[in-house]
């Protein structure tokens, strides 16, 4: 026998059980990959950095230089209600077909998640930022609050009142006669019509970090 | 989790420093093989050293391991690391081309390098071909921009084409790449005979 | 191991190639990147190109997203690894005995002929490598450990290539 062989069969075998070992231990899905990145994204969360005034995301709309994405991640039906100009309305199971186009977003990209309060949005940014960790931000308060600030009582709207008295429960607190989605006026407003308001500015462009692989 | 930022942990001149450190081990690594030897890496393609193969894919199933073994445990985050783009026509054509370069002249460009490191004229000779054909290339490329950019599929890789988890693609090269030793070695040995 | 491996006291190929790959993990987990050489001479040779004639290194595209106005071809990690490479092989070869100015070639051609093929293969490699976006350490090694698709295919069409075109050209490298 070849003594020089042992050692190799003993790495052929290494190889082959920690490949085997991979294969059955498999990659980590999107929960865990949050998991992994909680303690450095987590905080953004718990004090707020993360989430957007309603103002500010109107600034971003009209902001000719930023390249925004609106991601409405709520059923169906409440799209179909009322939902922001050129927001796309997506669920959250898809986000992971998003992974390429976040990865070559330009530099003046920033993304919003809105839903009707700040439940269903919070957990999609913490799917998105597993998926591809784009400059993503949450709509503080959603939508309920932004059409508190912007709905425009006119005939469409049956019933538009402050609904700030309920308490925040993902649901749609507004409620419209017709389903027009973004043909309300509140769903883009004119920056100079309406009041303005004070807010923190919560977005900052990142540098983007030339991914500068392979041979130059 | 890794990867890091190194301009940010250590400046630009510190990140340059990791940079030459990794090269050295690279170069020293590629010499101590044998890579500075034209006649080996040649000699591949004839079936008579096989140097080539099993370092190239013993390098690859092992960092693959490493790789993926690393961001299923979130110490390395997959979406960090660069994979390189698939450019299908362009690669398997310049792919082709480097084969016919290889076999004439005897090298590649990291081993190329390693042949100069060692004063080895036909190495040196290489290398100044290596930029010719790169200033050519520069000079040219606008005649077939349409075709270099051709066959692009994004940052495709394995796993996404066959439809296949990630473990197992790794299990699988690691099979074929093992298979390829054990049939490589017995071609081998069917044409030069047992003789060394 | 392999005669010519043997007689030159080189490492047994698994043991190269695993570390290697130990190297390769470590790029990427340090730096997010693997391994590359070709890209840094690419730099290296427009720098030179845009000491001698920059006013052309401005006008050609190509170059110029490397070199064009002010920005600085050498400033670029490739460039800096390509530093270590020599330097290594040349410790190595140096702690070995290895660094001699010598020529290897097939026993049945020239020096001189080995020059004039090692040139040429140099420039079909050069051209090569810039078309296929990579060489064989960038694009097969490197991309080949995270499982690019292309730069698996352009493993196979490297080998490929070789091995066809090495019965034709047996007289360079082979015994009589």
């Amino acid at each position: 026998m070849n003594t020089r062989l042992q050692p190799e069969m003993l790495g052929a075998t290494v190889l082959l059980l920690a490949s085997a070992a991979l294969a059955f231990h498999g990659q980590p899905d999107l929960n865990q990959k949050w998991e992994f990145l909680a303690p450095k994204l987590e905080p953004g969360l718990q004090q707020r950095t993360v989430y957007i005034d309603p103002a500010e995301l109107l600034h971003l709309m009209n902001d000719d230089y930023i390249h925004l994405i609106i991601y409405d991640v709520r059923p169906e039906s409440d799209w179909n209600e009322f939902h922001l100009v050129d927001a796309e309305h997506i669920a959250t199971q898809d986000f992971a077909s998003q992974r390429d186009r976040l990865h070559s977003l330009p530099e003046n990209a920033v993304v919003v998640i809105v839903s009707n309060d700040e439940f269903l949005s919070t957990e999609a940014w913490k799917l998105l930022m597993a998926v591809a960790k784009p400059n993503a931000y949450i709509l503080e308060g959603g939508l309920n609050l932004w059409l508190n600030i912007y709905g425009v009582p006119t005939e469409e709207v049956a019933h538009h009142g402050k609904a700030s008295l309920g308490k925040p429960d993902g649901r749609m607190r507004h409620r419209f006669r017709l389903a027009l989605g973004d043909r309300h006026a509140a769903a883009r407003p004119d920056e100079n019509l309406v009041p303005q308001r004070e807010y923190t500015p919560r977005v900052k462009l990142l540098k983007k970090i030339a991914k500068a692989g392979g041979c130059g | 989790m890794a990867p890091y930022d190194l301009v940010a942990l250590f400046g630009t001149t510190g990140s340059y420093f990791v940079y030459v450190t990794i090269g050295f081990a690279f170069g020293f690594i590629l010499e101590s093989s044998g890579f500075g030897d034209s006649r080996l890496l040649a000699a591949q393609f004839y079936f008579r050293e096989l140097q080539v193969l099993k370092v190239m894919f013993t390098a690859i199933v092992v960092a693959m391991i490493l790789i993926f073994w690393s961001t299923a445990l979130g110490l390395l985050d997959y979406d960090e690391i660069w994979v390189n783009p698939t450019y299908l026509w362009p690669g398997v054509v310049g792919g082709l081309i480097m084969g016919a370069g290889f076999i004439l002249g005897g090298y590649c460009p990291g081993t190329s390098l390693v042949s100069v490191a060692t004063l080895k004229l036909d190495g040196v000779f290489f290398f100044l071909g290596h930029v010719t054909g790169i200033i050519i290339f520069g000079e040219t490329v606008g005649f077939i921009s349409s075709f270099w950019n051709s066959g692009y599929l994004g940052f495709l890789t394995l796993p996404e084409l066959l439809h296949v988890e990630t473990g197992v693609v790794v299990f699988l090269v690691t099979c074929m790449a093992l298979l390829m030793f054990a049939g490589f070695d017995w071609l081998r040995s069917k044409i030069y005979g047992k003789k060394k | 191991m392999n005669a010519l491996a043997e007689k030159a006291k080189y490492w047994n190929p698994y043991v190269g190639g695993a570390l290697l790959g130990i190297l390769l993990f470590l790029s990427f987990f340090v730096t997010s990147h693997g391994l590359g050489a070709s890209g840094g001479v690419n730099r290296i040779a427009v720098a030179v190109e845009d000491l001698v004639i920059p006013e052309h290194v401005d006008k050609t595209p190509y170059i110029a997203q490397m070199a064009g106005g002010d920005r600085d071809p050498l400033a670029h990690w490739i460039v800096w690894e390509v530093a270590g490479i020599l330097l290594g092989g040349f410790v190595s070869g140096l702690l070995r005995g290895r660094v001699k100015v010598q020529t290897y070639h097939g026993p049945q051609i020239t020096p001189h002929t080995r020059w004039a093929f090692a040139f040429a293969g140099g420039v079909l490699m050069g051209y090569g490598a810039r078309m296929a976006r990579g060489c064989t350490s960038g694009q097969a090694l490197s991309g080949g450990a995270v499982m690019s698709v292309g730069s698996w295919a352009f493993m196979f069409a490297v080998f490929a290539g070789g091995y066809v075109l090495a019965w034709f050209v047996r007289r360079l490298w082979q015994e009589a």
